[in-house]
């Protein structure tokens, strides 16, 4: 079943990418490129009720680390689309649930915190009818583990065009580290009137530090994010991607959420330089990709070596006339071939192993 | 800036019980987290772990009965402050109709894949029914037909009496028990058991519910009186095993005359200078009191010398959907399926006895089933004919 790992993988980042090009989080606009790529249809194919059990739940863990950091807000929202859609299209019966890990819990539930936040509500909608509908278990680990010790561990890539760009000066200025700074910075100064008084030293002499340390900090951060704010509003201004839900905006705090939108925005939309960029990548990619098979077009290339024993077979046989004499001489060690059997089909081997009764 | 924080903050404990969860508090290691990606957990406690979980979840979301969705929904409006026609808009926009892609009057076919998918899965799982499809024979495999069976018993059963119903927020613990790899025939494929356990049991349960051939052997020679034989069986004359969990050796000293067989394994660390074992009772330890960790090779030893690979693969909270009746946990949700040796004379009936320097017999060693052994070995009288030595034979089969 894992062989089947790569291709739904390619299958949901194929999806998801198409959503990140709408520079939307509405469902609609989800269902839309779902429909469009028939996407139900991943499900298809005759296959044994156990098989068909085993792709569910392959498909379903496949799915479930777009929901995740260090994906932006975006991708996490239609990776929660996806795993809706899947969820409630998959032909096994009782349906296959979503496994939600404990440590992936919180920053889960910070993701549905931005959706309410910025009044997403199809997104909080959608988590909510999950939960409800009983679509998910609480485990330890998002999949059951065997120690499958391999080689070549096949784990999750992160797929780079996704990823969140991290708003860094924001995560460092925080209200607690502005009020700790002012906190710090009143003690300094207490210390700092204590030791003149003693000393009766002028205090300009120690004066190394600006008085109002913490509002210069917040009114350069501010200045900044103002204007990142309108760098990447600009870039995003054709998307109707400030879009905040389903008409239900109060004009009292429009301008507090416009501040918070575009924060949010600022986080799920600033990476259309990235993208074209790694599509770019994907293009040298591929055209390396074509010039390799070009020497076989059509045929796919096995990279597996035939057998030893097949490739000296091979070379003898090209020898032209001494084929019927080796194809003769390979068979006299089969002792036990009677006479009168000689030109029977070569039998199927197949008959007994000893180990595997499958 | 402080305004905004202020403004996200407030909205934070508004929306900190949307769906009715909070987060779990991260300070906490016990918080299973990945020792090797996608191979094993760092150890953690069974016991805090259940609880963080249902700290932090409303319990609506793990009880076995269907939330009632209008109550949801309205629930759901009056937390994000919208109006119902707001969120019956959302219900449509929503639905699951969106994601149907014929009409709905016609169905699709669901056995096909369509001509010329775009999906790669398709196009790969196209590739390979061509493929099968070129095959002479159709292969089923009848080990998965089986795992099916077994699993399918299962999903969803409630119990009969209501008092036997599973606790809500019950945690099921998946196990996999691996057959010991002294047997030649275990080397290619790793046969497995895999059992749930619930949370509250105790280890001697999950003891008690594996199943071992070495358990059910009989040992001795029985060819003078081959009527006594099937009364003592292994499980019953060596009662002792023991777990041996990060560390930690947990015997089994339910019965009297069972002895602590880990003893010569301590003795000889602490003759090398291993960091010293610590030991205690199978029958006074539960799941929950464990810190282990999950997808790492234990181990169980029983008969002295038959040793177990032991995998705790999964563990969370029971779901509706699982089998809610908790007199049938232990549950078997898997076991690999063994080939049954036949008689040599019949070859129909599996082997119950295995014979030994015997004139009337083809090989040496020979299997017989029942009536073939008979027969052949002894008169209408039950008299021994000829020389032979006769030995129980216990199939691989016998729990298929
Ligand atoms: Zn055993
Ligand atoms: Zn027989």
């Amino acid at each position: 079943m894992e062989y089947f790992i790569e291709p739904v993988k390619s299958d949901c980042e194929d999806l998801l990418s198409r959503f990140q090009r709408t520079e939307s989080v509405r469902y609609e606009e989800f269902a839309a490129i779902w429909r469009k790529m028939d996407f139900p249809s991943i499900f298809y194919g005759k296959m044994a009720a156990n098989e068909m059990r085993a792709f569910s739940r392959l498909v379903m863990t496949t799915a479930y680390p777009y929901v995740l950091p260090p994906y932006n807000f975006q991708i996490r929202v239609g990776g929660l689309y996806l795993l809706y859609a899947l969820y409630n299209t998959q032909l096994a019966v009782p349906k296959e649930k979503i496994t939600i890990a404990l440590k992936d819990w919180e920053s889960i539930m910070k993701f549905q915190q931005d959706a309410v936040n910025s009044q997403h509500y199809d997104v909080c909608y959608i988590f909510r009818k999950l939960l409800s509908d009983k679509a998910v278990f609480f485990a330890a680990m998002p999949k059951p583990l065997s120690f499958q010790v391999k080689r070549k561990p096949k784990r999750h890539l992160v797929c780079e065009a996704f990823r969140d760009r991290p708003a860094r000066v924001k995560d460092l200025i925080t209200t607690e580290t502005l009020e700790e700074i002012s906190n710090v910075q009143e003690h300094y100064e207490k210390v700092k009137a204590t030791i003149t008084a003693s000393s009766g030293q002028s205090d300009t002499a120690i004066s190394l530090i600006n008085k109002d340390l913490g509002a210069c900090l917040q009114d350069t951060v501010m200045t900044y994010q103002n204007w990142l704010d309108e760098v990447t509003g600009k870039r995003t201004d054709s998307g109707d991607a400030a879009d905040p839900g389903e008409g239900t905006s109060k004009q009292g705090d429009s301008s507090r959420r416009a501040e918070l939108l575009a924060s949010i925005k600022s986080k799920s939309y600033g990476q259309l330089t990235e993208a074209s960029k790694s599509r770019r990548h994907r293009q040298v990619e591929m055209d390396m990709f074509a010039s390799e098979t070009k020497h076989t077009p059509g045929v796919r290339v096995r990279n597996r070596m035939p057998s030893l024993k097949a490739r000296t077979k091979k070379n003898l046989l090209n020898k032209g006339n001494l084929r019927e004499e080796i194809l003769q001489a390979t068979k006299q060690w089969h002792l036990s071939v009677a006479e009168q059997d000689k030109p029977a089909k070569p039998r199927d081997h197949k008959r007994f192993k000893y180990s595997h009764p499958a | 800036m402080t305004s905004v924080d202020s403004f996200s903050q407030k909205e934070n404990m508004a929306a900190s019980n949307t769906a009715g969860c909070s987060t779990p508090s991260n300070d906490d290691n016990d918080v299973p987290t990945y020792e090797y990606i996608d191979i094993n957990t760092k150890p953690f406690h069974f016991g805090t772990f259940e609880n963080l979980w249902k700290e932090t979840l409303n319990p609506k979301y793990y009880s076995f009965h269907d939330v009632h969705q209008e109550t949801e929904d309205e629930e759901f409006g009056q937390e994000m402050g919208i109006p119902p026609e707001t969120v019956n808009e959302l219900k449509v926009i929503c639905s699951l109709d969106t994601l149907r892609c014929c009409p709905e009057n016609q169905p699709p076919v669901t056995d096909v894949v369509p001509a010329d998918p775009g999906l790669m899965t398709l196009r790969m799982r196209k590739r390979r029914q061509d493929y099968k499809q070129t095959l002479h024979r159709e292969f089923t495999c009848r080990q998965d037909l089986y795992a099916t069976e077994l699993e399918s018993l299962g999903i969803g059963k409630k119990p009969l009496n209501p008092e036997d119903m599973l606790p809500e927020g019950e945690m099921t613990i998946t196990v996999n028990v691996l057959f010991p790899l002294i047997v030649e025939r275990f080397k290619q494929v790793r046969a497995r058991q895999t059992l749930q356990v619930l949370m509250s049991h105790k280890l001697t349960q999950l003891r008690d519910a594996i199943c071992c051939l070495q358990d059910l052997q009989v040992s001795g020679e029985f060819s003078n009186t081959p009527d006594t034989a099937p009364e003592f069986i292994s499980k019953d004359l060596y009662k002792s095993a023991f777990f041996y969990l990060e560390g930690i050796f947990y015997n089994d000293m339910r019965y009297p005359e069972a002895s602590d067989l880990s003893q010569t394994i301590r003795e000889w660390a602490a003759s090398h200078n291993f960091p010293t074992f610590q030991t205690a009772k199978m029958e006074e330890t539960t799941f929950r009191d464990l810190k282990i960790k999950v997808g790492y090779p234990y181990l169980y030893c029983h008969q002295g010398d038959c040793e177990h690979v032991v995998i705790f693969t999964d563990i969370r909270l029971a779901h509706r959907d699982d089998c809610l009746d908790r007199k049938l946990y232990p549950l078997l949700t898997y076991k690999h399926r063994m080939i049954s040796r036949k008689c040599a004379i019949c070859n129909l009936y599996i082997s119950r006895w295995v014979t030994s320097n015997d004139s009337l017999a083809p090989t040496d060693p020979c299997l017989f089933c029942e009536a073939c052994f008979r027969t052949f070995h002894y008169d209408p009288q039950g008299n021994k004919l000829g020389q032979f030595l006769a030995f129980p034979y216990v199939d691989a089969g016998a729990f298929n």
